[in-house]
């Protein structure tokens, strides 16, 4: 049975979510800042954007308090600054704005002064496409190595070892004859070092305090001296291969800068190399641990480029496949915040028996058990083999609560753990809601807000389920919040176990080439760690013109300083756990 | 045929002093497959099952990881103090080693006119002689965590100095109101006093108290700070390989053994049995094996504590309960005229 969804908040009587509703109220209050406007979005003229922004921001009427992406694209003859902002209390698809500079020294207005989570996808820009931002207060390379020539994302950067821009390549292993790539690449030397680079003479730059704004901690008594403590690469509890540069005094931390692309690849250009389809197995490879939850806000951002509509069975099949996705991250964080607290992987282990079970079920039906490359867009690789929904219904029906419980008697209600997570890591909800925070991160911190009910994809608005929150948003909430998902997630697969309809799996038959329409989308879904985007241009050809990801993990981690500064050493990996990383994703 | 009775005391204490070292090394080697298998046990999983088994249990296992330890190379991080770097994993093995001087193992035992003292020295002083030799094995750690260059090594050092001689203070508040019970500071004959109940009966807090800063005192989950994996690394032991490294794991488990013995033989009537019966060193030995069992699970089971908590809970807590539990004792001591 369909279940309407709880009533949100009334619906106002000019539809914010309009961008030419948008633009006229712009245009009222600031003039000729708007240079067009249409459904797709508006464009703001490049001096204005940060005006924009603010009153955007600040304006009772609109209050668009969140920036969901940032991002731009290469047109050749110019850039294109892409911005996606709403209301988080209003809900709603995300209104576009863009703002177009020239391929000539190309500057835009930072926005970090009105949205703190602009700082990591500003310098992602500025590393990726050379877009330098005025005002940025840290404007460095974020992905790459300060010394990297060129900027890869720019389509007059060819990757070396190629040999031709776009797939499928036209003669790979000729005849059985295999010539080496990098033999046939006209681009074959493009990794070069900027002049005047001498590798030999090159020593790191000293260590300085080089964080957005840590706050001095001037309550000590003594006068002592800060060290910088370089946590990871390798490190056993940063989660893979991220560096945090710690200023300490003592053992209280002043400020903490992530540094990452230590697993970049470039997940992008290699998008955009690829064709549409091609992707969907990469998206498992962002957060490995959540790949059908990828696989899903993918195959829903294609799916609206193309206008498609999956069949009613494959859309209980996704929705089965994500919430279950959902359980197992969700358990498999609370596990990784007990062991870097210190509780030596036992939680984790409890975690992952779950999630053997889990993955047999994705391995039953994908053949896969990580790497699932399930969905299709349209539908579904394949149907559920027989047997499989008894396994699923066993789970969804008495395995799965019964662990939740489990969880949250040994786990959440222990005094050490509540000693060590309560009131530590805290991110206020404007905070959070001002780094654009996404997932469990920002619903810890008060905000009620989840994309499968804010702009219902797939048939999430056909369920019933809550949306937790918490309170404080320190670690204690994140991981309560968890729990309560976890829950939720067990609710609505029960109701989707229920309501499994027969029928076809895919729309229309199985496409191995797609050419979507042109135009651009922004399209999302709720991923376990948070709100997973993609925003794609089309052409019109096989391979997306741009293929960005707004990786929920890369923006929650620009939060980590605003709750580490001022806590102990020790509470910052139990921190970096709460907020629950996974460098796939991160560094892209 | 006569002997001279100084030499017979000096073969004694040597053959004893080398039966006690080579149990402990065993008991070590051993002890690291157990807390394997125990851990396993708690985590689902199956533990060591390739090297060497016999029936379920690897017995060879310990082997291989010795082997495979003693030809890893020996390194020496090249800013390193090398003299205070290699002494360090010594200092630790052979301070974690002193304690067991005083120890009685069992009652006393007469073969052919010889009685055979189980300890190697019935020191008059000994319960101050342990308290001694325990507040020593700090040093290794910070002279290890110091001479590492190492910022890890350094943060584990520091942890490591301000934990023990917190935990030290109530370690030994723990202790005396055993010794004004017993009125003795002689190891042997506290063990004896305890016939036939034994002093857990009176002291529980004081027991309690000693279990908690012994926990503290050997560096072990929920306080195990100066070596917290997930956040300094290895702490002070991060730079140390090979042999060294070995040295200093070894000394931390001779650590659990000792304070284990200590708690058996200070509140659980050592060798005594239960209401006295048949004393032997396999009640100590099994009072033992309940200790560092009841370690290892704690090692699977709980989170850690924080730097600052770890402190707030030495001094605020523990320090008052123990300066309570020595004040109650000595009124009722006094009140029951003894």
């Amino acid at each position: 049975m369909a279940v309407t969804p709880p009533p949100g908040p009334p619906e106002p009587t000019v539809n914010l979510n309009d961008p030419q509703v948008v633009a006229e109220k712009i245009q009222a209050a600031l003039p000729d800042a708007v240079e067009s406007a249409s459904a797709q979005g508006i464009v703001i003229k490049r001096e204005k954007i940060l005006d924009v922004a603010r009153w955007l921001h600040d304006s009772a009427d609109t209050q668009f308090d969140y920036l969901h992406n940032l991002t731009s694209v290469d047109w050749l003859d110019h850039f294109t600054v892409v911005y996606q902002v709403s209301n988080l209390t209003r809900g709603g698809a995300p209104i576009t704005i863009t703002v177009n500079v020239g391929k000539e020294d190309p500057t835009v207005p930072s926005l970090t002064s009105v949205y703190r989570g602009a700082d990591f996808q500003e310098r992602e820009v500025y590393d990726m496409m050379g877009i330098r931002f005025e005002g940025h207060p840290n404007l460095r390379r974020i992905l790459l190595w300060e010394g990297f020539a060129g900027h890869p994302l720019r389509k007059d950067y060819h990757e070396p070892y190629y040999e031709e821009e776009k797939k499928p390549f036209g003669s790979r292993w000729d005849k059985g004859h295999h010539i080496p790539a990098e033999d046939r690449n006209p681009w074959h030397d493009n990794v070069t070092y900027p002049p005047h680079f001498d590798a030999a003479a090159y020593r790191t730059p000293p260590d300085e305090i080089r964080t957005f704004d840590a706050e001095p901690i001037t309550a000590t008594r003594l006068r002592t001296d800060k060290i910088v403590l370089n946590i990871g690469p390798q490190h056993p509890s940063t989660h893979g291969v991220l560096r945090l540069r710690a200023t300490l005094d003592g053992e209280t931390i002043v400020a903490v800068e992530p540094i990452m692309g230590y697993l970049h690849r470039d997940h992008e250009k290699i998008g955009e190399r690829n064709m549409y389809l091609q992707n969907m197995p990469f998206t498992d490879r962002l957060d490995y641990i959540t790949s059908m939850a990828n696989n899903l806000a993918y195959a829903v951002a294609v799916e609206k480029l193309m206008g498609l509509k999956p069949p009613e069975r494959a859309e209980y099949i996704r929705v089965l496949m994500a919430e279950l996705t959902r359980f197992m991250n969700h358990i498999l964080a609370i596990g990784f915040i007990y062991n870097d607290l210190g509780a030596f992987y036992t939680p984790v282990i409890y975690g992952f028996e779950e999630r053997e079970l889990i993955l047999d079920l994705f391995e039953a039906v994908a053949g896969s058990r990580m790497m699932c490359n399930y969905m299709r867009f349209g539908g579904v690789a394949r149907d559920l083999p027989e047997g499989w929904l008894d396994r699923a219904r066993y789970l969804a029906d008495e395995r799965l609560p019964r662990r939740t419980d489990e969880l949250e008697a040994y786990l959440v209600k222990n005094e050490l753990f509540a000693a060590r997570a309560k009131r530590v890591g805290i991110l206020p909800r404007d905070k959070a809601i001002n780094y654009g925070c996404a997932g469990p991160v920002l619903r810890a911190s008060g905000v009620k807000y989840d994309v499968r009910r804010a702009e219902p994809y797939s048939i999430y608005d056909r369920f019933d389920f809550d949306i937790p929150t918490g309170t404080l948003g320190d670690i204690y909430d994140r991981v309560t919040v968890r729990i309560a998902e976890m829950r939720e997630s067990i609710k609505i697969l029960k109701q989707v176990i229920q309501q499994m309809p027969a029928g076809e799996i895919q729309t229309g038959k199985k496409n191995y080439q797609v050419r979507p329409p042109k135009g651009a989308v922004y399209g999302r879904a709720e991923n376990p760690k948070g709100e997973l985007g993609f925003y794609l241009v089309s052409d019109g050809s096989p391979n997306p013109y741009r293929y960005h990801v707004r990786s929920p993990s890369f923006i929650n981690l620009g939060a980590l300083n605003e709750m580490a500064a001022g806590n102990k050493i020790a509470d910052l990996v139990a921190i970096l756990g709460s907020v629950d990383i996974t460098m796939g994703e991160v560094d892209r | 045929m006569t002997l001279d009775p100084f030499m017979v005391m000096l073969l004694d204490v040597l053959v004893k002093a080398i039966v006690i070292v080579v149990a402990l090394l065993g008991a070590y080697a051993y002890m690291t497959l157990a807390e394997r298998y125990v851990m396993a046990r708690v985590q689902v999983r199956i533990g060591p099952n390739r090297v060497g088994r016999v029936g379920p249990i690897a017995v060879l296992q310990p082997v291989a990881d010795a082997v495979k330890t003693i030809f890893k190379e020996d390194f020496c991080p090249a800013n390193a103090d090398k003299i205070v770097y290699t002494l360090a994993p010594g200092l630790a093995v052979a301070i974690a080693l002193l304690a067991w001087a005083v120890i009685p193992l069992s009652p006393p035992l007469t073969i052919a006119g010889y009685t055979i003292h189980f300890y190697i020295a019935d020191v008059g002083i000994a319960a101050l002689y342990l308290l001694a030799v325990g507040s020593l094995g700090v040093y290794a750690i910070v002279l290890g965590g110091w001479s590492s260059n190492n910022k890890y090594s350094l943060l584990g050092g520091l942890r490591s100095a301000a934990q023990m001689i917190s935990y030290e203070v109530s370690l030994g508040l723990a202790l005396v109101g055993v010794l004004m019970i017993s009125g003795s500071l002689s190891l042997v004959d506290i063990v004896e006093k305890q016939s036939p109940i034994w002093n857990v009966v009176w002291q529980p807090v004081g027991f309690v108290l000693y279990c908690i800063c012994a926990v503290a005192e050997t560096n072990r989950v929920p306080f195990d700070l100066p070596e917290a994996e997930t956040e300094l690394v290895a702490g002070y032991s991060t730079e140390y390989g090979s042999l060294k490294f070995a040295l200093f794991y070894m000394a931390e488990y001779i650590n659990i053994v000792t304070v284990s013995a200590i708690a058996a033989t200070m509140f659980l009537g050592g060798y005594q049995g239960p209401f006295g019966l048949l004393p032997g060193a396999h009640w100590l030995l099994l009072k033992i094996a309940v200790f560092i069992f009841i370690f290892m699970w704690m090692r699977a089971t709980l989170p850690r504590f924080r730097y600052d908590q770890l402190m707030r809970f030495g001094w605020k807590v523990l320090l008052p309960l123990g300066l309570a539990n020595v004040f109650a004792t000595a009124v009722v001591m006094v009140l029951l005229g003894r």
